[in-house]
């Protein structure tokens, strides 16, 4: 009888101590989108729970939170933010200013302005501009580990407990994202003025870190441009003479085909600002990469 | 002594306006101390319990009473503005976390109070109805103000205009209420709590409108460009927030820039409060950085300097009422002579004499004191806000 209530009473402090111990992992941070939860989630490993709550469709930069989502980020323990004017939202909802922190305050001064531009629609979204801060600043794979270690600094400050796993993890993730840094310069190196177009106005930072030649136009992957959009590709490639057009996402095949005909061929390299439906953040960005070393052959 | 009791209840009843007279001056001579310490007992207690656990304030350089109250107890003077770079740099300091609060505006006589969520935590204030605001154009509101607007989530609440005959202001804004905060016995149960983005929309900096480069009324625009649009006045400004137009909302300008009333500071440590304060010492810098504890006890000395002069008036107008009392009395007792002597002929002593004369004093000061209880209930129920309205302003 004895030994039974002994066994039961260590039984539940065995309990008791493991929910204590999976409570210390239970820290919640909130990104704004997915890139700052992999560098999070990576960074943290098993100290927090990274969490980014967009829908799969659509730009996270141009998405509107509900209420229950926002009071999510209310009550998070740490909301990373890319800054660069990334998901104006923020600008319109009530969080808490002292668990925000800016991943890209650190070269806020290298913030590209985008001058002119139209307004234009996909996914949920609505209709939107890409006029202002050029935000895909990850694209700049030396800025991407900048937001690492802002992100790694910002956790340390909160908890210095985990220091040490901080440390080590950003260290290995600052490596994966310079090796991709490397290989993107070496392939460029090879043709520096090697003209190539884009789908849409979202590699500002990739064209400034690794110069390269690109031209963007205002698509979609998934709508047919109208023919006055055809014919100002026809007048971009005359003075640009692009053999490649990267896409955000897999184009629709007309496309793929019409543009075949004009001469040019297609390749993806994903931002992966959003979720992904299958790989991670560096798996995409290790595709990206082969991707542009076919449009550089 | 019940038989004296009712001669005398008989007597004081009879000469009604002798007695109201005798009455109000017995309770006003004890009920003004009473008051007066009830209603100081609470400025004591609204002012220090909150000073005390304010750690640091910082504003504008000049009044730092003016600072107090306005960021404290939400008075009506408003300080000088500061910037939201004030804000910014003491973050990027290190030293201390940042509240920033932006107290200038009113909604139907309450005070809106813009600041952060951070605010809510800092004061240790919780929601007891709806939920915390969330989105641009919500506000959450003091218990006190729930109740005496009738107000409850999902109703609308206007901002009030600085002043009546603005004309070139920006309209009221229609805020939501998202919800009621539970009563927390402090000035924030008698305000309105908003972002203080949604402060700035109040105030216009932050605005929502038409687009001008789709609009189809060319009778707004003065001047269009290919890369500037400007319009006039008739551009009519959103006076509501929705979802179908949060997106036009926009801040013009930079947002260091925008205005503040004061900010809470937070120090990490006690060291890192010292060398805060060290920092804002220098007078070249326009901001003071001040201990809100400190400023209150300064203002408590110079209300308790002023209490011990209305004690010692107070006293002298006791003994001034005390002896008319008794000249009253003495003055009764000759025009009395007649009812006296009948006393005696009927076989009275000079005890019953005193006794219908005590019984009398007795009555005078019972009926006195019940009035005075009564006086310090109602006192006591509303100094609380007395003191919001006669100490704080």
């Amino acid at each position: 009888m004895h030994a039974r209530v002994v066994f039961q009473v260590i039984l539940w402090v065995l309990l008791f101590t493991s929910t204590l111990a999976t409570g210390q992992g239970q820290v919640k941070v909130y990104t704004v989108n997915y890139p700052l939860q992999y560098f999070s989630q990576r960074i943290a490993g098993q100290h927090a729970d990274a969490v980014f709550p967009a829908p799969t469709e659509g730009d996270p930069a141009f998405w509107q939170p509900s209420v229950e989502v926002i009071s999510g980020y209310q009550q998070a323990d740490l909301i990373l933010l890319n800054g660069a004017n990334y998901a104006k939202w923020v600008n319109r909802v009530s969080l808490p200013r002292r668990k925000l922190v800016d991943t890209s305050a650190g070269f806020r001064d290298r913030y590209i302005r985008v001058t002119v531009d139209a307004t234009h629609s996909h996914g949920p979204g609505g209709e939107h501009s890409h006029a202002g801060t050029a935000f895909t600043t990850w694209l700049d794979f030396e800025q991407a580990a900048a937001q690492a270690r802002a992100t790694a600094d910002a956790m340390t400050r909160k908890w210095p407990e985990w220091k040490s796993d901080f440390s080590r993890n950003l260290e290995a993730l600052e490596a994966d994202l310079l090796e991709l840094d490397k290989q993107i310069q070496m392939i460029v190196a090879v043709k520096p003025d090697h003209p190539l177009m884009a789908s849409h106005p979202v590699y500002q930072y990739l064209q400034r870190r690794y110069g390269l030649n690109l031209k963007s136009m205002m698509w979609e992957p998934d709508e047919m441009p109208d023919e006055a959009q055809w014919a100002a590709l026809a007048r971009a490639l005359g003075d640009h003479p692009a053999r490649w057009m990267i896409w955000e996402g897999e184009p629709n095949p007309q496309i793929v085909k019409r543009l075949q005909r004009m001469g040019v061929e297609s390749v993806v390299f994903d931002p992966a600002g959003n979720r992904l439906d299958k790989g991670d953040f560096l798996s995409v960005m290790g595709q990206n990469v082969k991707h542009l070393k076919r449009a550089y052959q | 002594m019940i038989d004296s009791l009712y001669i005398a209840w008989k007597y004081v009843s009879f000469y009604k306006a002798r007695t109201a007279t005798l009455v109000a001056c017995v309770t006003l001579i004890a009920a003004l101390p009473l008051a007066l310490e009830l209603v100081l007992e609470e400025s004591e207690r609204q002012l220090l319990s909150r000073a005390e656990s304010t750690p640091l304030l910082l504003g504008a350089r000049g009044s730092a009473l003016d600072l107090v109250m306005n960021s404290l107890y939400f008075g009506d003077e408003v300080p000088e503005l500061i910037s939201m770079r004030a804000a910014d740099d003491m973050d990027a300091s290190g030293l201390a976390t940042p509240i920033p609060l932006y107290v200038r505006f009113q909604a139907r006589g309450f005070p809106i109070v813009g600041t952060t969520l951070d605010y809510f935590d800092f004061r240790d204030l919780h929601i007891a109805q709806g939920r915390q605001m969330a989105l641009l154009g919500e506000c959450v509101i003091g218990a006190e103000v729930a109740e005496r607007l009738e107000l409850k989530p999902g109703d609308t609440l206007l901002s009030s205009p600085e002043t009546l005959f603005d004309l070139a202001g920006v309209y009221p804004l229609k805020m939501k209420v998202a919800g009621v905060l539970a009563r927390s016995y402090t000035p924030d149960d008698l305000a309105v709590l908003l972002d203080l983005k949604t402060a700035w929309v109040v105030q216009g900096l932050v605005h929502g409108h038409e687009d001008v480069t789709r609009t189809q009324d060319d009778s707004v625009i003065i001047k269009r460009s290919d890369n500037n649009v400007i319009a006039n006045a008739k551009l009519v400004e959103y006076t509501e927030i929705t979802t179908e137009n949060v997106d036009s909302f926009h801040f013009h300008g930079a947002p260091d820039d925008y205005p503040l009333t004061a900010v809470l500071a937070l120090p990490n440590d006690e060291r890192s409060g010292t060398i805060l304060r060290g920092r804002y010492l220098d007078t070249a810098i326009p901001y003071q950085l001040v201990v809100p504890g400190d400023v209150i006890v300064g203002l408590l000395a110079n209300i308790f300097r002023i209490k011990n002069v209305l004690d010692a008036v107070i006293l002298m107008v006791g003994v001034a009422t005390a002896l008319a009392l008794i000249l009253v009395f003495a003055l009764s007792l000759r025009l009395r002579q007649h009812e006296i002597r009948t006393v005696f002929r009927i076989g009275g002593s000079r005890l019953t004499i005193f006794r219908l004369l005590g019984a009398e004093i007795t009555i005078i000061f019972l009926v006195s004191g019940l009035l005075c209880g009564f006086a310090m209930i109602v006192v006591d129920q509303y100094s609380a806000e007395l003191v919001r309205r006669l100490v704080i302003g």
